[in-house]
């Protein structure tokens, strides 16, 4: 009986331990599931307001801020005229600048002349596409009404859906903040050259999150059929990998599907408009071949106290050197600016010829069509005139090539500005044949008179978008505020800039 | 008679409860990781996330877990009996919640990790047994109490150390 009651007595106490240590390691492991959980900014869907992110990510909320400072206006068609005649009869050829911050997305997408001047949903030039990389909004609509119909209708439809510059929601899981693909395209992009999600490593999103938008694209037709039973054709845009990310790969791509953009006005060549290859052509150079991601320099770690992050300040590295460019080479600050100057200088020398021989190709092929050229005379011409142009489009259209890929950089420029001139050549063959020698072409030598001869009717576009700024984007505006979509006075007072007066 | 026969039967019952509960528990604390090497186990509490964190990103990662460092390796009493030491005295920290917000290390566990740098690094680092100055030559008076880490002060686990501001310190990873 003592040796029982003994060890039920040690039993119990053991119990009584044991059920306190339970207790203890539970609530131990509740901790450490709070701990190592990131915040739900959203439990479902995404959150596009970035100010809703920046209790959670206060550092990287506020360094994202920061790409406001980003907002100088630089007219490229002031800067080099050409650019109205290389995009005659397209968008480009009325209003272009130089990139801006992350935050000015969404102004400078409604204040460029490209947008045209809506009165309402179904009117304006451009596509609901026109929007798809300037704001998390878009893969919002995309989750809630589906891709096709998000592409189906006029830019104008969404105005007051889309009203968060490119934020947290872009590239970040509202769940557990996470780097994700939200763009579709880019997905299927990666199916097309076998990039399976599988395959992707931590590494490989620190640049295709980026890639979501640095990339060639163009609006693929769809048709398909809508809830309502109606036929529908959706503009959607489609990344052309499936033959490789090279210049070349997508013009064969292209020419295979017989695809242009538009057909230039002096010159009536199907054109090719390259967007921004800026991750295909990064791809190419030496620095992503050593491994490197576009975080690596373009959102370098910064120190604020102990805590140490990420700058969201998403900016050229040559503002930072220090922290970038410094942090693998072993020059100095002037040494390393002196470099990337020079290749600059070096990318704009090869530009300007380019430029200049397809700027005189176009304009003289327009001669040609007047003097009586045939279509079969022209044809072969006219697809030199393409390629050459597309190459050197691919070559600069996307920011920094010079920098992310110089030798390729240079190489398409080689090539395009040579092809430019075999046209020039046959060209000058051709007016010869109708009686026409030593053609001179009009005088391009600055914006206005290139404009003219393109034929963009500038002052009229800018009337018209000044009376929409006053008007239709005002009630966008209001009406997201109303219903919550908007809810960040920094983004609401960014001030607007443009090319072309204010007033 | 009848009483006897309850207790015989409410102490089987019970040592068979404490028996179930007691593999629970086991299984529960992880108890059988701390008989590996494995640098996890050490991170079963959460207070060591960010030294786990700033050794997994640090070149150590590569040579040496944490007990290859943090214990004596040559000898084995010292060794299990340091083990058991530090095991009783954290998991007394852990559960009573009685350690300190600045956890630093013992002086015998200072002892332990010094032990250790010159164990591998005095016949391993080439740099090192060229540069045997006042500061590397262990041997000599010169060096003093002084400890590697008085001037190698980031190995391995970095200068910022704290739950919010060590690098990659949540536990969320990126795992596709």
């Amino acid at each position: 009986m003592k040796k029982n009651t003994l060890i039920l007595v040690i039993a119990i106490l053991g119990i009584s331990f044991m059920t306190y240590m339970m207790l203890s390691i539970g609530e131990r492991k509740q901790e450490q599931a709070i701990l190592n959980t990131a915040p739900i900014i959203k439990a479902e869907g995404i959150e596009t307001r970035s100010d809703k992110w920046a209790d959670a990510y206060p550092h990287q909320y506020d360094t994202w801020k920061q790409t406001a400072e980003s907002n100088e206006i630089e007219d490229m068609v002031k800067k080099y005229p050409q650019l109205a005649i290389l995009w005659a009869g397209y968008g480009f050829s009325k209003d272009y600048n130089a990139p801006r911050g992350h935050a000015n997305a969404l102004i400078s997408n409604r204040s460029t002349l490209r947008t045209g001047a809506p009165t309402g949903p179904n009117d304006g030039p451009m596509p609901m596409a026109c929007w798809a990389c300037k704001s998390p909004d878009v893969p919002r609509l995309m989750q809630e009404h589906g891709e096709l119909e998000y592409f189906t209708g006029k830019w104008a439809r969404a105005g007051d859906e889309i009203v968060n510059p490119i934020g947290c929601g872009d590239c970040h899981s509202s769940q557990d903040a996470q780097l994700t693909i939200t763009r579709p395209y880019l997905k299927r992009g990666l199916d097309a050259i076998g990039m399976t999600e599988d395959k992707i490593t931590y590494q490989d999103m620190r640049s295709l999150a980026c890639a979501q938008c640095h990339s060639e694209y163009y609006f693929k037709k769809t048709p398909y059929t809508d809830k309502d039973g109606k036929d529908q054709i959706a503009a959607v845009v489609t990344f052309p990998w499936a033959k490789g990310l090279a210049a070349e790969d997508m013009e064969e791509y292209y020419n295979e599907i017989e695809f242009k953009d538009w057909t230039n006005k002096m010159s009536k060549a199907p054109m090719l408009k390259a967007q921004h290859p800026g991750y295909e052509i990064f791809t190419t150079g030496v620095h992503f071949k050593r491994g490197l991601a576009c975080a690596d320099c373009h959102m370098p770690y910064t120190q604020k106290g102990a805590i140490k992050f990420s700058s969201h300040k998403i900016q050229k590295p040559l503002n930072d050197i220090a922290n970038t460019c410094l942090t693998c080479h072993k020059q100095s600050e002037k040494e390393f600016k002196d470099i990337v100057q020079e290749k600059l200088d070096r990318k704009d020398q090869l530009n300007v010829i380019a430029m200049d021989n397809l700027a005189a190709a176009h304009l003289t092929a327009k001669k040609a069509w007047e003097v009586g050229a045939t279509d079969a005379e022209m044809a072969p011409v006219l697809a030199t005139i393409r390629s050459a142009q597309w190459l050197w489009d691919y070559s600069i259209a996307s920011h920094g090539s010079f920098f992310h890929a110089p030798g390729e950089t240079l190489r398409l420029l080689g090539v395009a500005g040579s092809k430019a001139q075999e046209a020039r050549i046959t060209l000058a063959g051709i007016l010869a044949n109708y009686g026409v020698i030593n053609y001179q072409i009009p005088d391009i030598s600055t914006k206005e008179l290139a404009q003219q001869v393109a034929g963009v009717p500038f002052e009229k576009l800018v009337k018209a978008k000044l009376d929409f700024k006053k008007g239709l984007m005002q009630e966008w505006i209001t009406d997201a505020k109303e219903d919550g979509r908007l809810t960040s006075t920094f983004v609401e007072d960014l001030p607007v800039k443009s090319a072309y007066p204010q007033n | 008679m009848k009483l006897e026969t309850a207790l015989r039967y409410g102490a089987m019952l019970a040592v068979a409860v404490a028996i179930g509960m007691g593999a629970y528990l086991t299984k529960e604390s992880k108890a059988t990781s701390y008989l590996s090497s494995d640098a996890k186990a050490c991170i079963n509490c959460h207070v060591m996330e960010s030294y786990y964190a700033t050794w997994e990103h640090s070149s150590h990662r590569e040579r040496a877990v944490c007990v290859d460092c943090h214990l004596p390796v040559d000898n084995y009493i010292d060794k299990y009996a340091s083990k058991s030491l530090d095991g009783w005295n954290h998991s007394k920290a852990f559960t009573l919640n009685t350690y300190g917000r600045r956890m630093l290390i013992s002086d015998d566990g200072a002892r332990r990790v010094q032990e250790n740098c010159i164990r591998c690094h005095a016949s391993r680092s080439k740099t090192l047994i060229k540069n045997v100055d006042r500061y590397h030559a262990f041997d000599s008076e010169n060096l003093g109490d002084r400890k590697c880490w008085e001037c190698h002060r980031e190995v391995p686990h970095g200068k910022v150390r704290s739950i919010n501001g060590t690098p990659n310190n949540l536990g969320v990873k990126w795992d596709r």
